[in-house]
């Protein structure tokens, strides 16, 4: 049904998983260095695990000897080196934890932080959809949290640790390394073929999440037409399957982590089991074979609690797979934003009397869309003014931020007095703008008026005001969201900017939409003396203000 | 607050339906964690016991029962390993269900919210709020069962303990009692906080982002792309920032969780010391498993901030129920006591841009919020009558309409999901479109895209229309139907609207600033702006004057 046109990357595909490997590794390689650290401080948990391991076998096996000879010091006496070491490793083992997390997080945040800052140019290229852009730059980012905080560094230590662990047993007991090393085989066996299941299930996962969340986008955007039509009993039963089908996925690919990290557990437990039951035999001295090395307690204790500690790293990175497919998906989305970045600026434009404006052939395409305008030409005249009217949708913003070098220009061409624009070359510097919703930034009305000429003195921008019919205080403050300027005054702080900065090309999108009749009225003379002598363009929906022009083109 | 919020009672009421899910994983919780705490123990113990029994001599040794430790010992393993498959299974599709349930829930209620909220929403960060919010309850079903596996790791540790010696018992029970309040002392500045600021930073991250693109044409012509590039940098460095904040209170914890084990391994030791060998491996290894098991219920509050914040975010989400028994009331429209229509009448409504047009007749059908006192429906103040009730009356086609991503049937059937091919062939006749669709290869099962990205802007226009059409409602309502269409083709609807208007008994409201669809009708309203109470005014135009002594049509 609706996911007809929702495409979903597919993470577990071998080439698209590799290139996702490949970009993920360019992505970070900066950070070497700290991701290194990063590892090695999980990987140098194996010291106090050791250490934990000889202190218990230390303390446990002082105690007997002291409790068979009465006349000795106190067996407090006797374990106290052990139980030192064991709680010296425990807490060196806290410390070490911590120095891990704040390592990997302190890695994960400057990358994430240099990604977004490559990824801006991206968002605000035009090329992609708002909800692309975000859904990119914030959920995409963010994935690939868990992959540099706990995949990576514990993938490393999944290798290198367990063999640690094993050296560390064999300077004990060779034959209980032994028994170590030829469980860890099956376990990795084990690992991969759970790993490929639970990639195939998140796979399926994935799919019904993003159609979930297409559902939703869809419906959320397309509410006017269901609540017209009284369709929301329909909709939300559409909504109820998919969201049941989420749940069944979910349920599927939690099931298959749940069981795979289950097996893991039981594999350990066994491997430990056998560990135990040959440190038991050997310490009853009752092995049906000649014992290959004779253990005291201690011994046997510390290789006990060693065992477990083989297996935990893998059981840890299987836990953290899924970090890695989250990142993999992630991938091509942010790759998507990464190549929308515009072309450098070469050249800036900066034009000193009103130019002829000529759109030739243009066509603009977003994505695998229609084309929005398509072999569309026309020209503005030096210094005059021209109104693009027809209904929403068909391109009248999109010339105007072509022209900004906003919208992706997919064939034709630009021409400025009769000169092509070429690519690289920009032409905002000549360009004054006022559109449907100025911006507001933090600070006095005067601040904002001169963002658009930064150099400017006091008294221009009162000038500015004045002409855009802007009253009042201009020291007083403004909040983000337009506090303190009514609907009809912000519009003239953009008119003011646009006043304010002497550039010979005015661009004018709906400047008065959503006002009422009187409050447009009392815009038309100041857009009209706005446009004197630059070559305008205005894109309008109303009547009143495409009469201010000189020609009026209707797009369909 | 007194009152439970919205969100908090729906929550509650997944909670009870999932009751049954909920016991149960708590049990398997309880099995988990006791058996964890025992196979620890008795592990230790068993081990000792050999080596004092081996190093008695091997009569000693043939003697000693190693078969029913040992048997135990395997038991508990499998209990330890299947208790924790089905805790997580059925404590996740506890979790899995509500969710499920909670999606559609949230859905209906922001379709039955007040439109001027609902029509607001932005699509992208609803859709957030749906999916990555009502994710984040997921965490809060899950950990449910946490407490009752740490009390239960709690119990069979003091009773381990207490084999060893009552001290010894008492005091690894103080141990872990005061860890526990430690470490939810510790959650509030933590995890609690910086759990609560990553959900709202990343809200404000995601506004500064949705704000500023909005703003780039501005931002271009002016030079300020880099000022608005470092202005979202700067939030996403918050947000980021407590992220981190996040993962090192997590951190914190563990670090607590360490310290005490420590001190638990240092009382054991002290208290135990004059016990056997095998009883003080026993409480080493039992008491260091049980802060394992409360450890998990502490790594299960870290989520609290970030669960809060998720709920508050949904929570204007949740409207007040409205009952849906509505009356249908009859087809009669009353604009001002200037208009009174009912299906017979044809109302062609004019007026500049922006003056109002589309607003009054949106109003009609609660899709802008109503201004009391302009407009009655069968008698009643439009105020008084439901939203469903008003919708009941109109079929529209709005200047700009929303299709829902799908094929041309099935937005044609959302006005209508009972009609056959045939009505819907006959509606794209009449809108002119159906010629169109024949080129393609699949007919009514193309398909459109995102909101019908693949049709031009008239195309979209004529499927608004031929939808609006299959709808049996009283009135059709259609805003600027052949705005765009050359002359033949705006001729060929307006002829088809009338035949179809003569053979349903509809009647029409039809808002254009063209001559020709306006013939259709026989009563024209000019709409002229709005007044300081936000009312839509209407007048008679000045040249009909005469016409309009019969207002009633």
């Amino acid at each position: 049904m609706t996911a007809t046109d929702i495409q979903s990357p597919d993470p577990a595909s071998k080439e698209a998983s590799r290139a996702a490997a490949n970009w993920l590794s360019a992505a970070t390689a900066p950070w070497k260095k700290r991701a290194t650290l990063s590892a090695a401080l999980v990987i140098a948990d194996v010291v106090p695990a050791i250490g934990f391991a000889a202190g218990l076998g230390l303390a446990l096996g002082a105690i007997v000897p002291a409790l068979a000879d009465p006349g000795a010091a106190s067996v407090l006496k006797a374990v106290t080196p052990g139980a030192a070491l064991a709680v010296g490793s425990l807490l060196l083992r806290g410390v070490l934890g911590q120095a891990a997390t704040l390592s990997a997080s302190h890695l994960s945040q400057s990358i994430k932080s240099a990604l977004r800052g490559r990824l801006m140019s991206g968002v605000f290229s035009g090329k992609l959809s708002d909800s692309e852009a975000m859904a990119a730059a914030v959920e995409g980012v963010d994935a690939l949290d868990g992959f540099i905080t706990r995949f990576r560094p514990i993938k490393t230590a999944a290798v290198v640790s367990p063999l640690v662990l094993i050296a560390a047993a064999a300077v004990v007991s060779p034959f209980t390394a032994g028994i170590l090393v030829f469980t860890l085989l099956p376990f990795v066996i084990g690992m991969a073929l759970t790993g490929m299941a639970a990639a195939a299930e998140s796979r399926r996962q994935f799919v019904a999440m993003e159609r979930l969340s297409g559902l939703f986008l869809d419906r959320i955007r397309a509410l006017p037409a269901i609540l017209a039509f009284q369709s929301e009993t329909q909709q939300s039963r559409q909504i109820a399957r998919a969201s049941d089908e989420l749940a069944r996925r979910t349920s599927k690919v939690l099931k298959v982590a749940f069981l795979s990290s289950a097996i893991l557990e039981f594999f350990s437990a066994l491997a430990v089991a056998l560990v135990a039951v040959y440190c038991g035999f050997n310490l009853l001295r009752l092995l049906p074979f000649p014992a290959p090395d004779v253990l005291t307690l201690g011994q046997a204790f510390f290789l006990l609690a060693l065992a477990p500690e083989v297996y935990q790293p893998m059981r840890r990175l299987a836990a953290a797979y899924h970090d890695r497919q989250a990142a993999d998906s992630a991938v091509p989305h942010l790759q998507a934003l990464e190549q929308a970045a515009p072309a450098a600026v070469t050249r800036s434009i900066n034009l000193h009397h009103a130019p002829a404006l000529t759109f030739d052939k243009v066509t603009i395409t977003y994505g695998d869309a229609a084309p929005v305008i398509s072999d569309f030409s026309l020209t503005v005249p030096t210094g005059r003014t021209i109104a693009l009217i027809g209904a929403s949708g068909t391109g009248k913003s999109s010339l105007i931020h072509l022209l900004l070098g906003l919208s992706p220009l997919s064939g034709g061409q630009i021409l400025i007095d009769g000169e092509p624009l070429a690519s690289g070359e920009d032409l905002s510097a000549s360009i004054a703008y006022a559109g449907q919703a100025p911006m507001v930034i933090p600070g006095t009305l005067e601040d904002n008026i001169r963002i658009a000429l930064p150099q400017a003195s006091t008294r221009q921008i009162m000038e500015a005001a004045a002409k855009a019919g802007l009253r009042g205080d201009l020291a007083r403050n403004i909040d983000e969201r337009g506090g303190g300027l009514s609907g009809g005054e912000r519009r003239r702080l953009g008119l003011a900017r646009a006043f304010l900065k002497p550039a010979p090309i005015l661009l004018l999108d709906e400047p008065t939409a959503h006002l009422d009749a009187a409050s447009e009225q009392a815009l038309l003379a100041i857009i009209k003396q706005a446009s004197e002598g630059r070559t305008t363009l205005i894109a309008t929906h109303s009547d009143a203000v495409a009469a201010l022009a000189d020609t009026v083109v209707e797009l369909s | 607050m007194n009152q439970r919020s919205g969100i908090r009672q729906l929550v509650a009421a997944q909670e009870k339906a999932q009751a049954g899910r909920l016991v149960a994983a708590s049990i398997c919780a309880m099995i988990v964690s006791a058996a964890a705490v025992v196979l620890l123990g008795i592990s230790a113990w068993f081990l000792t016991s050999s080596a004092i029994a081996g190093l008695a001599g091997s009569v000693v040794a043939m003697t000693f029962n190693y078969m029913v430790p040992s048997a135990m010992i395997r038991m508990l393993a499998i209990l330890r390993t299947g208790g924790r498959y089905g805790e997580r299974v059925i404590g996740h599709d506890a979790a899995l269900h509500a969710l499920a349930k909670l999606r559609p829930q949230l859905f209906d209620n922001i379709t039955r919210a007040d439109p001027a909220i609902s029509l607001g929403l932005s699509s992208g960060e609803t859709s957030t709020r749906l999916l990555q919010d009502v994710d984040a309850i997921q965490d809060r079903f899950v950990r449910l069962s946490a407490p009752w596996g740490a009390g239960a790791a709690l119990l069979a540790g003091i009773i381990l303990c207490a084999f060893a010696s009552p001290v010894t018992a008492l005091t690894v029970a103080a141990i872990g009692g005061v860890y526990i309040l430690v470490a939810i002392t510790l959650a509030k500045f933590a995890t609690d906080k910086p759990g609560r600021d990553t959900r709202i930073a990343a809200g404000a991250f995601k506004h500064e982002l949705t704000t500023l693109m909005a703003a780039a044409p501005e931002l271009r012509a002016y030079g300020m792309t880099q000022q608005a590039r470092d202005q979202i940098l700067a939030s996403a460095n918050l947000y980021e920032t407590a992220q981190r904040r996040l993962s090192i209170g997590s951190g914190w914890q563990s670090l607590c969780q360490t310290l005490a084990m420590a001190i638990a391994v240092v009382a054991v030791f002290v208290t135990a010391a004059s016990q056997p060998a095998a009883l003080i491996a026993l409480a080493l290894l039992g008491s260091i498993a049980v802060l394992d098991a409360a450890g998990t219920l502490i790594g299960t509050l870290s989520h609290k901030g970030s669960i809060d914040a998720a709920m508050e975010r949904l929570e204007p989400l949740v409207a007040a129920p409205k009952d849906n028994t509505d009356a249908p009331v009859q087809p009669r429209i009353d604009i001002y006591g200037q208009y009174v229509l009912d299906t017979r009448g044809r109302l062609g409504i004019g007026g500049p841009s922006g003056s109002g047009k589309t607003t009054l007749v949106e109003q009609l059908m609660y899709l802008r919020p109503v201004v009391s006192g302009t407009i009655r429906l069968d008698g009643h103040d439009l105020g008084d009558v439901s939203p469903q009730q008003a919708r009941a009356l109109f079929s529209y086609a709005p200047q700009q309409a929303q299709f829902i991503t799908g094929t041309v049937a099935q937005n044609l059937r959302l006005a209508a999901p009972k009609s056959s091919d045939e009505e819907l062939w006959a509606a794209l006749e009449d809108a002119c479109l159906a010629q169109r669709l024949r080129l393609s290869s699949q007919g009514l099962d193309m398909p459109l895209g995102e909101n019908a990205r693949y049709l031009s802007g008239g195309e979209r226009r004529r499927l608004g229309l031929a939808r609006a059409y299959l709808r049996n409602a009283p009135f059709l309502v259609l805003d600027e139907p052949t705005e765009g269409l050359d002359g033949a083709t705006e001729a060929r609807i307006i002829e088809r609207l009338d035949t179809r208007l003569k053979r349903t008994g509809q009647g029409l409201i039809l808002i254009s600033h063209r001559p020709a669809p306006l013939k259709l009708c026989n009563e024209i309203g000019i709409v002229s702006g709005r007044d300081a109470l936000g009312r839509v005014e209407i007048h008679v135009p000045a040249q009909a004057e005469n016409r309009s002594q019969t207002r009633v049509v």
